[in-house]
């Protein structure tokens, strides 16, 4: 849809860059802060857990340590009071033996119950000892010294005693704690528990603690000697390995000797849950600043297209402004949609009094509304033609100018047609000079008319003076000698002769000049006169229209035909009728009319066929009285350039043709002391006679 | 002897007008062209010209220019055909006698040619006169032509003599001498004679 025109620039201002770019940075700094927060609110928020869980790891393992004491403590209680039992009294070996049963049986801790007397040796053991091997064969080597060790600090302290820790079999390892035994103040031997760290932390360890927690005991270079972990279920894949930076270690003494607790906490569930949320969030986040950079893409984008739209607008609007030709859509009803500025001032009028405009259109000419509306039918229904269409409009002021239009489907994006888009072109200069060359063509072809007939002339005097001069000349020789009366009869004879032969020199001379210029014959022929007739006013139509005189044509359709050469009958038409329009150029403009008539005359009263009586009025200035005399004398003329060869030509022609050519003035319509109000020219020319017809037919026929 | 020359390519002209001059009594020489008569043309050549202006090959005009500068001056009638009229005015205006326009009133033309003919002969009579009256001049001596200034100033004898510083009777012979050698009688006849010369 074409936008209507403007006078005035509707370029809004272009926005700053600068302007611009900070509501664009808003939403990001926006995000990248609400991004930056989050963050930070994560990291404390893990601060925190991880602070409670490390508190929760040192409660968890203080408390678990302490448990172990209490269950260790238990269980020295019970030796203590096996030992008691053994200084006391003179044992039963077999009653001892049960009672240290049931310690082993009952604290799982326990792995072994020994008696060994004041030398080490071992007296009993519960369960007992392997038979096919010495005490300590599957312990290490220094496995009784480490004992003995023990049981000399018994002794010597008289309290509990613990030993370093020792392999006790393939697979666990463990400590002993010695009791001294004392029969009456004297050393008799010592009880000796031997503790397995692997019972002690599977029995004494709770299960929600190992869920949480891996527990180990370390010695001093940190061989791991007993470990509790997390029961693994069956089928299910291992759960994740402890975190070795979330450990805490507390000394395990009792019993000493540099052992050491370590628990290690295990990853916990709820961890991994929140980092799926936190994944999830910063996916998000993620998510939601591709999307607003995408849009500061697009909406770049559409900025540019903006852009280029405002910049082809205004090309536009620059080339259309620039337009000399008019350029002016309609709508498929005609009604003018857009006009540019080069048509407003074609026609002289606002764009606004254009726009929305039906037929009539305000330009038409009031007198070719209705050629004008069959040109818009014509365009409307697309049959405007290609080659242009020429037109005459009219401005406001009332000037006039001629157009030349051509039009073009009007396609919108969609492409449907909407309408029409015609383009103007004021083609006044053009058709003016058009007619100004063409004028200026006739009187240069009239003018080499003129030379040629003047080149004529002058030969023909030339050619003529000769031998006129010659019989002048031998005439006035005779008349001299016959009057002085001297003379010889034989010699005037011979000069009278010569006199003769010149006289026919001169008339081969007048002969040859008719022949050239009479180059062909008539070509005679029946012809319709009213035809004849109708081609002059055809081919005076430019020079009246320029004259500004309308032409009448009255002429009978039923007239009959004449005989005689068509183009010769033209010349004698048009010759008569350029004089009367020449003759009207000092008439009154709406007063030029120039009329021609024909009507049979004759014929009833039994005188043939009658004649054709042909007329040619003129409202000129009309022939002065002086001037009628000679008007069809040879080489008279009353213009400038003429040769006053015409009137007389035509006064031939007809005569030629068996007619008669005459004029008359015309009296004023009005008043009669007028001198005139005109000149009519007539001319009378014999219908044709149906019966010699034939005749003269052949004869044409034999001149061609 | 005067003659017409008559220059002109038509041959029925030149005839016509030769039995029209003959019918006069005035001699005519035909000349079929301005190169012919040309050819014959010689600087004592007597009598009048009539040339027609339009010709085959040179035109009457271009002879008469030709002629002009060979310094004839024999007096040139020019015939002029249609159109020819500001061609023939101006030769006028270059010396030429008369022109005649075609077709002519032949009498008057005869008149005119005779007219010209005079002309020529008086022309001719008072060159004639002039290169006689030099060659006499020439004959005398530095004395007589002294005594012959001075008698053509109204000088008496007398003065003469004295002015001059001779006698009498020498002056009068002197007198003779000049009035035998230039053919006159009389002191009025010398002194005509000497400023018609002028």
């Amino acid at each position: 849809m074409p936008l209507p025109y403007r006078n005035s620039g509707s370029a809004a201002p272009p926005s700053s860059r600068s302007g611009r770019a900070v509501p664009h940075a808003m939403p990001l700094v926006a995000m990248a802060l609400v991004v930056v927060l989050l963050g930070a609110f994560l990291w404390l928020l893990q601060r925190n857990e991880r602070d409670e869980e490390a508190l929760a790891l040192i409660k968890d393992a203080l408390w678990v340590e302490q448990n172990l004491h209490f269950q260790l403590a238990s269980d020295e209680d019970k030796l203590e009071r096996l030992a008691e039992t053994l200084g006391r009294t003179e044992v039963d070996l077999r009653q001892f033996a049960a009672m240290a049963r049931l310690v082993v049986n009952t604290n799982p801790a326990i792995e072994r119950v020994l008696w060994l007397d004041a030398q080490g040796r071992t007296m009993l053991a519960e369960p007992p000892l392997p038979r096919d091997g010495t005490p300590g064969a599957d312990g290490p080597p220094d496995d009784s010294l480490t004992r003995n060790d023990a049981m000399r600090i018994a002794r010597s302290s008289g309290l509990r005693a613990y030993g370093p820790p020792y392999r006790i079999d393939a697979t666990d390892r463990g400590f002993d704690v010695a009791f001294p035994l004392f029969r009456d103040g004297a050393f008799v031997g010592a009880l000796v528990g031997v503790f397995s760290f692997e019972a002690m932390l599977t029995h004494h360890v709770p299960w929600w603690f190992a869920q949480r927690y891996q527990l180990e005991v370390i010695d001093v270079t940190g061989t791991v000697l007993g470990a509790k972990s997390r029961m693994v279920v069956p089928g299910s894949m291992a759960g994740p390995a402890p975190d070795p930076a979330r450990s805490h270690v507390i000394p395990f003494d009792p019993p000493g000797h540099g052992l050491a607790l370590v628990a290690t906490a295990y990853p916990s569930d709820s961890n991994v849950t929140r980092t799926v949320l936190v994944a999830a969030i910063f996916a998000l986040t993620g998510s939601a600043l591709w999307s607003l950079w995408s849009l500061r893409r697009h909406i770049a984008g559409r900025l540019r297209a903006e852009e280029a739209l405002r910049e082809e607008h205004a090309f536009r609007k620059a080339m259309e402004d620039s337009l000399t030709v008019g350029m002016r859509a309609r709508d498929l009803e005609g009604r003018i949609t857009y006009v540019n500025p080069a048509f407003c001032r074609m026609v002289g009028l606002e764009p606004e009094a254009l726009v929305g405009c039906g037929p009539p259109m305000p330009y038409w000419l009031p007198e070719e509304i209705d050629r004008a509306e069959a040109a818009l039918q014509d365009v409307l229904a697309g049959r405007a033609p290609e080659t242009g269409l020429e037109m005459r409009f009219r401005r406001a002021n009332g000037e006039r100018f001629d157009a030349l239009i051509y039009e073009a489907p009007l396609i919108d994006a969609n492409g449907r047609q909407t309408g029409w888009m015609g383009s103007v072109l004021d083609i006044t200069e053009r058709k003016h000079a058009e007619e100004l060359a063409r004028q200026q063509q006739e009187r240069l072809q009239q003018t080499s008319r003129l030379i040629t007939m003047g080149e004529m002339a002058s030969t023909l005097a030339h050619e003529l003076n000769q031998p006129l001069s010659a019989i002048a000349s031998y005439c006035t020789g005779c008349l001299n000698r016959l009057r002085s009366g001297r003379f010889d009869t034989d010699e005037v004879a011979a000069a009278l002769e010569k006199l003769a032969a010149q006289a026919k020199r001169a008339g081969q001379v007048v002969r040859r000049i008719h022949d050239f210029v009479r180059k062909r014959d008539p070509n005679v022929a029946p012809c319709s006169l009213a035809q004849v007739l109708e081609d002059c006013v055809g081919l005076t139509g430019a020079d009246a229209a320029r004259l500004g005189v309308r032409v009448e044509l009255d002429a009978p359709a039923d007239l009959p035909p004449v005989t005689g050469d068509r183009i010769l009958l033209q010349q004698v038409v048009l010759n008569l009728m350029r004089n009367g329009i020449e003759a009207m150029a000092r008439t009154p403009r709406g007063d030029r009319r120039l009329t021609v008539t024909v009507r049979q005359e004759g014929g009833s009263d039994g005188a043939g066929d009658g004649v054709l009586l042909t007329e040619i009025r003129d409202r000129g200035c009309g022939v002065a009285p002086d001037m009628a005399e000679r008007l069809f004398s040879p080489f008279f003329t009353t213009k400038r350039e003429g040769m006053g060869m015409g009137l007389n030509i035509c006064r031939s022609i007809v005569e030629h043709h068996r007619g008669r050519l005459w004029f008359e003035p015309v009296a004023a319509d009005g008043g009669p002391d007028d001198a005139s109000a005109g000149t009519r020219f007539l001319f009378t020319l014999p219908v044709h006679a149906q019966p010699s017809g034939r005749i003269s037919d052949q004869s044409a026929e034999a001149a061609e | 002897m005067t003659t017409l020359h008559i220059v002109d390519d038509d041959e029925a002209i030149r005839d016509a007008l030769g039995w029209l001059f003959q019918s006069r009594n005035v001699p005519v020489a035909g000349w079929p062209s301005a190169e012919a008569f040309l050819e014959a043309w010689r600087p004592e050549m007597a009598g009048c010209l009539l040339l027609d202006i339009r010709m085959e090959g040179m035109s009457g005009l271009e002879l008469f220019d030709r002629l002009l500068s060979r310094g004839c001056r024999m007096p040139v009638i020019f015939l002029t055909g249609h159109g020819d009229v500001p061609i023939a005015v101006n030769a006028l205006k270059k010396g030429a006698r008369d022109f005649v326009e075609k077709p002519f009133n032949d009498n008057e033309l005869v008149d005119r040619v005779i007219d010209a003919l005079a002309f020529d002969a008086e022309q001719r009579e008072r060159e004639a006169g002039q290169a006689g009256l030099a060659a006499r001049l020439a004959t005398l001596t530095q004395r007589e032509r002294q005594v012959m200034e001075l008698v053509v100033a109204g000088r008496l004898n007398k003065v003469i003599a004295d002015e001059l510083g001779i006698s009498m009777r020498t002056v009068e012979v002197h007198r003779s001498h000049v009035f035998e050698k230039m053919r006159v009688k009389t002191a009025v006849e010398l002194t005509r004679l000497l400023t018609g010369a002028a």
